[in-house]
């Protein structure tokens, strides 16, 4: 098999090749790190890249498949993890000169996890600095660009891991998501990307941007893949205070049930046109994609988006709070060390006060509850991944994201999982995204959809050309 | 909040909060800031006086650590 052709294959399809024989992990360690040599210096994903424990790591599944331990389909497929997992004895900087050259003494459980799967670690993923504020352009690390169009950004938080993907530089990755983190670059880099329900995945070792809305989750170039990992990161973590105690499904088996019947509901009056509302391009590759979820049997209706709109509001006030209080001490002692970006956003919550937060807290409750009680009448909501096209950095405009509606933080700020899967490509071969958003604990419902409709299409199967 | 906070206001507050923080900085933050805090104040007419923050302490959590 040719280096490059290695690189494009999914995660269940690199299992069936191991198992085959037709490759070995080796071979794929080599092909992956030439690639990123040839390739990411134009789009800066990887920070760190961990080359020799990869190599290292790759010898001992290919001695540990040969002697028959199989550890399941992640047994020697390269992963790369946002660098905000702490890796121990690795560097994790979260994208920023306040921890550019720390080290921890712990691994992430999720981490461990995937460890403990067989996974191959390739290295660690530029992102936004501490998951926060837009690209870093002012991080001792360069910003990371979008495989499709290296002019426009990938969308974050967690950027590298969408543009690493995409440039099928690794076969899965981990983000983190506090208002879009993962499902964002998922869209604008057409990958497929699940925030798993809060409390599903462990947060422990995860470098906190906002505790009670922080989630951790997987990336990958599939449904399937993404399926994959979730499996082996998902469970009960008695280190994370916020992990729930709750029986974890066999995601894989869930993939191909169907959609027939499945009620979807588009929260769109109320919502859609806030402010300047949605981009007109990524409105129609989104009905195109609610078009073809019903002719594969589901049933569309539209629900009330007020409630989902006004959950921005609780979302960011949560979010700037929580985020200046882990932070407080480095503002008070360096507060220049952080990035315009991050240092301007996450200070605003030095001045909101506790009655602030508090009833932000409040207010959380209450759409909470109005939010959900619409899955007595739906399955599962359906959004787009982004509500415009991923923007040219040269064009880039921070407070324009407060105009338009944000389609992902609802689902922070209720917990439910949310998939991102790839649904077509605005002007300028830009990518879009369709999230499907299932109730607390359903990612399966979640994954079914996605998997009915990416099979259903081929935008998955596209590569940038790089 | 009724009015927006000044620079002037912004200057103290920060240095209540233990901030060294340069003019240009402030000047840079107060239209987030006052956008925040507008933001804020709008939820108030969400919640009713019955309505718990969502964030409670969970004693059972702690106990199974």
């Amino acid at each position: 098999m040719e280096p490059n052709e290695i690189c494009y294959l999914t995660i269940a399809e690199t299992a069936a090749a191991l198992r085959r024989k037709d490759i070995s992990p080796i071979e794929i360690i080599d092909a992956l790190i030439n690639r990123i040599k040839v390739i990411d210096g134009k789009l800066h994903s990887f920070i760190t890249l961990t080359a020799d424990l990869a190599r290292q790591q790759a010898r001992q599944a290919e001695q540990e498949l040969r002697s028959g331990t199989d550890r399941g389909p992640l047994h020697g497929i390269p992963i790369a993890l946002k660098d905000l997992y702490m890796t121990k004895g690795i560097r994790t900087t979260c994208h920023s000169a306040v921890l550019e050259n720390w080290v921890p003494d712990i691994d992430a459980t999720t981490y461990t996890k995937l460890r403990e799967a067989g996974a191959i670690l390739l290295g660690k993923l530029g992102m936004h600095e501490f998951a926060f504020g837009g690209p870093s352009i002012d991080a001792p690390f360069p910003a990371v660009r979008n495989p499709w169009n290296a002019d426009h950004v990938p969308g974050g938080s967690s950027s590298g891991s969408g543009a690493a993907l995409a440039a099928r530089l690794c076969y899965g990755a981990l983000g983190s998501d506090t208002g879009g983190s993962i499902r964002t670059p998922s869209s604008h880099c057409s990958v497929v990307g699940i925030k798993p329900t809060y409390g599903r995945v462990s947060r422990y070792g995860v470098v906190p941007l906002s505790w009670s809305l922080d989630h951790a989750g997987p990336m990958a170039r599939s449904v399937e893949d993404c399926a994959m990992l979730l499996q082996a990161i998902a469970g009960f973590d008695a280190k994370d205070p916020a992990s729930a105690n709750v029986p974890v499904p066999n995601f894989h088996a869930a993939l191909k049930a169907g959609i027939k019947g499945r009620r979807v509901g588009v929260p769109r009056a109320g919502w859609f046109d806030e402010n300047l509302g949605i981009d007109r391009q990524t409105e129609t590759v989104f009905n195109q994609s609610l078009d073809m979820l019903k002719s594969l049997g589901a049933i569309i209706s539209d629900i009330d988006g007020k409630p989902f709109s006004i959950a921005r509001k609780a979302n960011q006030t949560i979010l700037v709070c929580e985020a200046y209080a882990y932070h407080e001490k480095t503002f008070q002692e360096t507060p220049m060390k952080f990035g315009t970006s991050v240092r301007r956003r996450m200070l605003e919550g030095a001045f909101l006060s506790a009655a602030d937060y508090l009833t932000a807290q409040r207010a959380r409750a209450v759409l909470n509850e109005q939010i959900t009680a619409n899955f007595a009448k739906v399955d599962v909501f359906a959004v787009p991944g982004a509500a415009r096209p991923p923007e040219a950095f040269a064009a880039m405009d921070p407070n324009e994201q407060n105009l338009r509606p944000n389609f992902t933080n609802p689902f922070n700020l209720t917990g439910l999982p949310a998939i991102s899967v790839p649904s077509g490509f605005t002007d300028g071969n830009l990518p879009a995204g369709l999230q499907i958003v299932a109730p607390p604990f359903q990612e399966s419902t979640g994954l079914q959809m996605a998997y009915a409709y990416e099979q259903a299409t081929e935008w998955h199967t596209r590569r940038p050309t790089l | 909040m009724d009015q927006e906070i000044s620079l002037d206001g912004l200057r103290k507050m920060a240095e209540r909060a233990g901030l060294k923080l340069p003019e240009d900085e402030l000047q840079g933050l107060l239209p987030g800031v006052n956008r925040s805090k507008k933001q804020a104040t709008e939820l108030r007419g969400l919640v009713a006086a019955g309505n718990e923050p969502a964030s409670t302490f969970d004693l059972a959590g702690s106990a199974r650590q």
